[in-house]
């Protein structure tokens, strides 16, 4: 599937996989999340984080209609406010994307797949 | 006064101050918040968050310097609030840890507790940004390590640190790109060195100093005014108000004396007089930034006050109509373009199709409807270019637009495609850097390497090339000839297919008239999938009437 954008000189073509690259990658920079989970953690190894290459397993983008919607799975560190991480996750997808590909998103939905809890 | 030792209680104060001078700051801060996402809300959520921690401590009658660090770190987690706040919360809770009951802190414990935050912030993410209050968190605690060897002094330690967060902070455009380009430094570093100073502040028993201006410059809010308003104008030309206006007052007393001064009702009145305002004070001076209609009422207005100096005053409007202008300019030279296309197409999705690949005019018509000489002849008028290329897309067009050619006022050529596939196709060889007869030539050669097909019903009973057809069976065309007949739509599809595809092929092109449906379409793709292992399928509402499908191999 692929978002398609019409302009003066022609059509441009987005891939769903350039955008939930990118997406994982505004995540990512995020204060307090530690990775990107796999949607499906049965078949992908138990909350294992993705690496790069893999965000789109972590990263959905669903169109319905008109409407972007993206659903991200992530793992947050332990000791933090994850209802503020998980909003400033969503403010910070959302403007990256307007700002990188001129989408609007309709809505970020974020799964919290885990807690990691660091080791001291 | 010397300290080796800090209390509870002092470390009370610490918080309280921090506080309350972030508190003073807030605003300031909003106004240079560039990143990670420039909504201007830095310095509101890095004092909600630190208002949260100071409650907490003010509720414990803190003796222990652990209990009070411990309280604060919950309360800054309970009140996190954005990503400067999140952050806060970590740095804290990693300086509240390992502290073990402990009563007092000395200046090497207190170094060590710093570097422990930020230890602690760190791990919290993945991959740091550095250039933001991480990175000043970090060159302050490392500075306070290192001090601690031998500064054995609370107070001066703190004073080092401070100085060195103000360091690090003016370091921030240098790592962060965004920082640099808009040209103020870090939002939340900001908020970290305010809190800092509040911290000092209040270990030298001082008040906090009343809106410190110093540190954050006046230059650089305005740059991130500046820029918020750069982004607000991609989509508008409306400005309301014309100029963007500086300037500073120096206070005279005897005018203070008629005219008392307070930044907040200052502020309230410019208002009043335009937009991106920015008003900062201290005892002698007051800086306005204000986008106004009239530059002259705003400068009244401060001059009750005291005296004006360093005025500046630009004219926006210009600036923006000069940016218009070279827009317009490049619109009209667009007004007659050195090309024009026309092409003639039958079914919405079709005309959009052309419409998108660049076709200048899109004449209705195909087999059943052909456009006359006429209609082609307004549509190279139409076109507004001083060469046009016309691809019919029909043979029995080909003739009309052939005539056109003479009758129109452009250099006008047909490019002699037949099907909507081979135009589609020849579209796509146009280059707007060739001439016309190289042009012409390309596209005929790009169509006629395309192999169209078509599936349509038949009118009426026949015979054709030895193939038997019933009326309302379903026919295949590929290129012009018919090469299946069923009454099975699929069946035809399927042979028609057959006819078309051989080894050498790579996409076929899948053109859904208006009486296909999308179930039809899902079988055919399926088929082709199973049968056609090498075959790369691209499907397109064309929503053309009569051919229920129109295929195009290549």
């Amino acid at each position: 599937m692929s978002i398609e954008l019409n302009t003066n000189d022609g059509q441009v073509t987005i891939t769903n996989d350039v955008i939930s690259t990118i997406a994982g990658g505004a995540a990512v920079e995020c204060y307090g999340i530690v990775g990107m989970a796999s949607k499906s953690q049965i078949r992908d190894g138990i909350a294992e984080i993705l690496r790069k290459e893999n965000f789109s397993k972590g990263v959905i983008v669903r169109q319905v209609e008109d409407h972007l919607h993206i659903d991200m799975y992530i793992i947050v560190s332990y000791g933090t406010k994850i209802s503020e991480v998980a909003h400033n996750v969503q403010s910070q997808v959302k403007y990256t994307l307007s700002k990188s590909l001129g989408l609007e998103i309709d809505s970020v939905n974020i799964y919290i797949q885990g807690v990691r809890v660091s080791k001291d | 006064m010397a300290s080796e030792e800090l209390n509870g209680k002092k470390f009370t104060q610490m918080v309280l101050s921090g506080a309350h001078h972030l508190k003073n700051n807030a605003e300031k801060i909003d106004t240079l918040n560039v990143f990670p996402v420039p909504d201007g809300d830095t310095g509101t959520n890095m004092n909600l968050s630190i208002t949260s921690g100071a409650d907490e401590v003010k509720k414990l009658k803190g003796e222990n310097i652990s209990e009070v660090a411990n309280a604060f770190s919950k309360g800054l987690l309970m009140g996190a609030r954005g990503n400067s706040g999140v952050i806060l919360s970590q740095l804290f809770r990693g300086f509240a840890k390992g502290m073990d009951k402990k009563e007092t802190l000395s200046a090497e414990e207190l170094a060590n507790a710093f570097d422990n935050g930020v230890a602690t912030a760190y791990k919290a993410v993945m991959k740091p940004v550095e250039g933001t209050i991480l990175t000043v968190a970090k060159d302050a605690a490392e500075m306070a390590v290192l001090e601690s060897e031998t500064e054995k002094d609370v107070i001066v330690l703190m004073e080092k640190v401070v100085r060195e967060a103000k360091a690090s902070l003016k370091r921030t455009p240098e790592l962060l790109p965004v920082l640099k380009e808009v040209g103020v430094v870090d939002s939340g570093g900001q908020g970290l060195v305010t809190i800092y100073e509040g911290f000092l502040a209040a270990l030298k028993g001082e008040e906090v100093p009343e809106a410190e201006t110093d540190d954050i410059e006046m230059d650089e809010m305005v740059n991130a005014q500046h820029h918020k308003i750069a982004q607000d104008f991609m989509d508008t030309s409306e400005i309301e108000y014309g100029y963007c206006t500086e300037f500073m007052v120096r206070f005279e007393d005897e005018k203070l004396k008629e005219h008392p001064f307070d930044e907040e009702t200052f502020r309230k009145e410019l208002s009043e007089h335009g937009d991106s305002l920015l008003v900062v004070s201290d005892d002698e001076l007051v800086k306005v930034h204000v986008h106004a209609e009239y530059p002259g009422e705003v400068m009244t207005l401060g001059q009750r006050f005291g005296s004006l100096t360093n005025m500046k005053i630009e004219n926006m409007r210009d600036q923006h109509t000069a940016i218009v202008d070279g827009e317009k300019e490049r619109a009209t030279q667009a007004g007659r373009t050195e090309y024009g296309i026309v092409t003639v197409a039958m079914g919405s999705g079709i005309k959009e199709m052309f419409e998108s690949l660049g076709a200048t005019v899109v004449l209705e018509g195909g087999q059943t409807m052909n456009p006359s000489t006429q209609d082609i002849t307004e549509a190279i008028t139409g076109a507004n270019a001083d060469n046009v290329l016309i691809l019919p897309n029909n043979k029995n067009i080909v003739m009309a637009a052939e005539q056109a050619t003479d009758l129109a006022d452009a250099n006008a050529t047909v490019v002699p495609t037949k099907t909507i596939p081979q135009g589609i196709g020849a579209l796509l060889a146009f280059h707007p850097d060739a001439t016309i007869d190289e042009n012409g030539e390309a596209m005929e050669a790009a169509g006629k390497e395309i192999k169209s097909g078509q599936v349509t019903y038949a009118v009426r009973d026949t015979q054709i090339n030895g193939i038997t057809i019933e009326k309302d069976h379903f026919m295949g065309l590929a290129d012009g000839e018919i090469k299946a007949s069923h009454k099975d739509q699929l069946e035809t599809v399927k042979s028609l297919l057959g006819e078309m595809i051989t080894e050498d092929d790579e996409i076929l092109t899948i053109l859904q008239g208006e009486d296909a449906s999308a179930e039809d379409v899902k079988v055919i793709k399926r088929y082709v999938e199973d049968n056609y292992k090498d075959i790369e399928i691209e499907h397109h509402k064309g929503d053309q009437p009569i051919y229920s499908f129109i295929f195009s191999v290549e």
